[in-house]
């Protein structure tokens, strides 16, 4: 009995560690993909918010120069 | 449902087939397990790189950005260091020559187009199966469209978008031409019913003033009364009187004026005058307006006629003639004469308003007239020649006869100006007022006995003829003969052509011109369809851009827009 066990508790006990081995790496491979994600996020709403201050600025700086600089005329 | 956009590849760990005889299956599976999950890993570190590299590419264009705004502000803090006020200038050239600021800001647009799908998702669209190749029997078709457009067409809803797009433009730019043809129409009605004040107010002028401060001091309220008044008590004093003299003057204008009626194209004449006549009574508490009657420099044919149908249909309020407005509506080239006079004739005439219908009605009978008149011209001398005592004594008694409504009146009014022009170049009874002796010609029951008579005064009673009328015939001499009445009308057509000639360059010469400047409009809309259709252009900025601009600015202002689109 014990002999029979051994073998086969040995195996399952070992499985179970490959398992939570597994686990552990397919939970972290989550964690990766998760915090990928959300960086992925948080970038692109901070580059568009970044996009809209620039855009912004590109036309007040168009503006003025408009304003300032002469000699423009059609003719 | 969320799209998802990246996927890690090997899904599930161990949902694989165990392959047969292994002996220790928990190992075999955890071995499985873990070379899936180095495939997850490899397709993680994939999935990341996709992420930096989209992170990475937007951050470096708003690099780029920000250092060419950084330059800017450099180049802008230095040239505005070096700003003095004092050299400003102030030239009104300047203000208006400077280039309008236009910004240079782009739209987003197409944002869902095939180009811009991201790349994993492009990969992922990748593995899906293919469509039929339909495409291959895109050669063997008639209509040139592709195959494949029929099974799937990722441009269908754009496309559909766009056609609808630009029928809409076209539409709104149409209607806005129309709305602007019938502004100028009525400008030039509104000019048409203002200029007969002019020459009326001339030896008016002192009398106006007073008029016009005591209207002041009696107030706004009563002024506007007084207006209506004066006009009224204006027409009617300077109706018989004026009457002869602005004649000879208005009819070389009207004559003008019938001409570019004839010329113009009947529908759009007729289409011309419902609005009109849709206009005149929307507003019927306006005051008669007075005789409609044109200024030497009044050049243009459309409004005229207007004028005339306006003066036509303003009669109308003032006579209970509802059924009559079908039959003005309605005057057809051909027979131009006969329809015209008789509207007139329906409708009751006031004194005043007596000089308006046979300057307003030019069309059909001064042409016929003067054309009646070229093989005329000898014998009318003899004729005004032959009677000239009779035709003083005419005078007075044609005002009352000029009054009644009777259609050899308003038969004889349109079709005497013409007489006038004749004599007018003879220099022969000019100081007669030509009207008067031809209304009073018609008598239909005196037949005159002299075809010489006949064929110089015979021509507005020729025509008044056809209508037998109620009206008294002060003139017995001159009588107008059966005969020629009917060979008149007849011949009145035919001699059309005849007077083109006669009437001054300066009209046709206007005319032609208008005529090619429609054509010319029509051809350049079409070349701008053209130009549009060839140009496959998928902006939509632009399409809404000029719906909008048709939709919300002017005609005018709408031309402009397309071109600097072009341009830009």
């Amino acid at each position: 009995m014990a002999g029979q066990e051994d073998p086969v508790q040995r195996e399952i006990h070992q499985d179970w560690a490959n398992q939570e081995y597994i686990e552990i790496i397919t939970s972290s491979i989550k964690k990766i993909a998760d915090f990928l994600n959300s960086f992925d996020m948080s970038c692109c709403s901070r580059l568009a918010t970044l996009n809209e201050k620039l855009t912004a600025l590109e036309r007040r700086i168009e503006y003025i120069e408009a304003r300032v600089t002469k000699g423009e005329t059609l003719t | 449902m969320p799209l998802v956009k990246r996927n890690i590849d090997p899904r599930h760990l161990c949902h694989t087939a165990l392959p047969r005889g292994i002996k220790n299956e928990l190992e075999c599976v955890t071995n499985i397990s873990l070379a899936n999950i180095i495939r997850q890993l490899s397709s993680l570190s994939k999935y990341a790189e996709d992420i930096f590299g989209e992170l990475f590419n937007e951050a470096h264009s708003f690099s780029f950005r920000v250092n060419s705004l950084q330059e800017r502000v450099d180049r802008l803090s230095v040239s505005v260091t070096q700003l003095d006020p004092k050299e400003e200038e102030l030239s009104l050239q300047d203000i208006t020559m400077r280039k309008a600021f236009r910004s240079s800001t782009i739209q987003d647009q197409q944002l869902f187009d095939r180009k811009s799908l991201p790349i994993p998702l492009q990969e992922t669209y990748d593995v899906c199966e293919q469509p039929p190749p339909l495409n291959i029997l895109t050669p063997y078709r008639d209509d040139g469209k592709e195959g494949l457009k029929f099974y799937t067409n990722p441009s269908y809803f754009f496309d559909l978008w766009k056609e609808k797009m630009l029928q809409d433009t076209e539409d709104k730019r149409k209607e806005k031409r129309k709305q602007k043809v019938l502004q100028e129409i009525q400008k030039i009605e509104q000019k048409n019913l203002d200029r007969p004040h002019e020459p009326e107010k001339v030896p008016r002028a002192p009398h106006d003033r007073r008029r016009e401060w005591q209207k002041l001091a009696q107030g706004p309220e009563l002024a506007e009364d007084d207006a209506n008044l004066l006009h009224k008590h204006i027409e009617v004093a300077n109706g018989p009187a004026s009457h002869f003299e602005t004649r000879p003057q208005t009819y070389v204008d009207h004559m003008d004026g019938s001409y570019s009626l004839s010329a113009l194209p009947f529908s759009q004449m007729s289409e011309l005058l419902t609005r009109a006549e849709e206009r005149v009574l929307v507003r019927p508490h306006e005051p008669p307006p007075p005789p409609p009657m044109h200024g030497a420099g009044d050049a243009k044919p459309i409004p005229t006629c207007i004028s005339s149908a306006t003066g036509l249909i303003e009669n109308r309020p003032q006579s209970p003639a509802t059924g009559r407005t079908p039959v003005f509506v309605s005057p057809t080239p051909p027979p131009p004469p006969p329809p015209l006079p008789s509207a007139l004739s329906t409708s009751s005439l006031r004194a005043s308003m007596t000089s308006t219908p046979p300057p307003p009605v030019p069309p059909p009978p001064p042409p016929p007239a003067t054309t009646l008149q070229a093989p005329a011209v000898p014998p009318p001398p003899a004729p005004l020649q032959i009677a000239p005592g009779v035709l003083h004594p005419a005078p007075p008694p044609i005002a009352p006869p000029l009054v009644q409504p009777s259609p050899p009146v308003a038969r004889a009014a349109p079709v005497c100006e013409t007489v006038p022009v004749h004599p007018l170049p003879q220099g022969e009874v000019q100081g007669l007022p030509p009207p008067p002796p031809p209304p009073p010609l018609p008598p239909p029951g005196i037949r005159p006995s002299s075809p010489v008579t006949v064929a110089a005064l015979a021509h507005p009673p020729s025509g008044l003829h056809p209508t037998p009328s109620t009206a008294p015939g002060p003139h017995v001499p001159l009588m107008p003969p059966s005969p020629p009445s009917q060979v008149v009308p007849a011949s009145e057509p035919k001699r059309h052509p005849s007077t083109l000639p006669v009437i001054s360059d300066a009209r046709s010469v206007l005319l032609e011109a208008i005529r090619k400047g429609i054509q010319l409009r029509k051809v350049e809309e079409q070349r701008e369809q053209e130009a549009k259709h060839e140009r496959i252009e998928n902006d939509v900025a632009t399409i809404l851009s000029r719906r909008i601009a048709v939709e919300y600015s002017d005609s005018e202002d709408d031309s402009e827009f397309d071109e600097v689109d072009w341009l830009e």
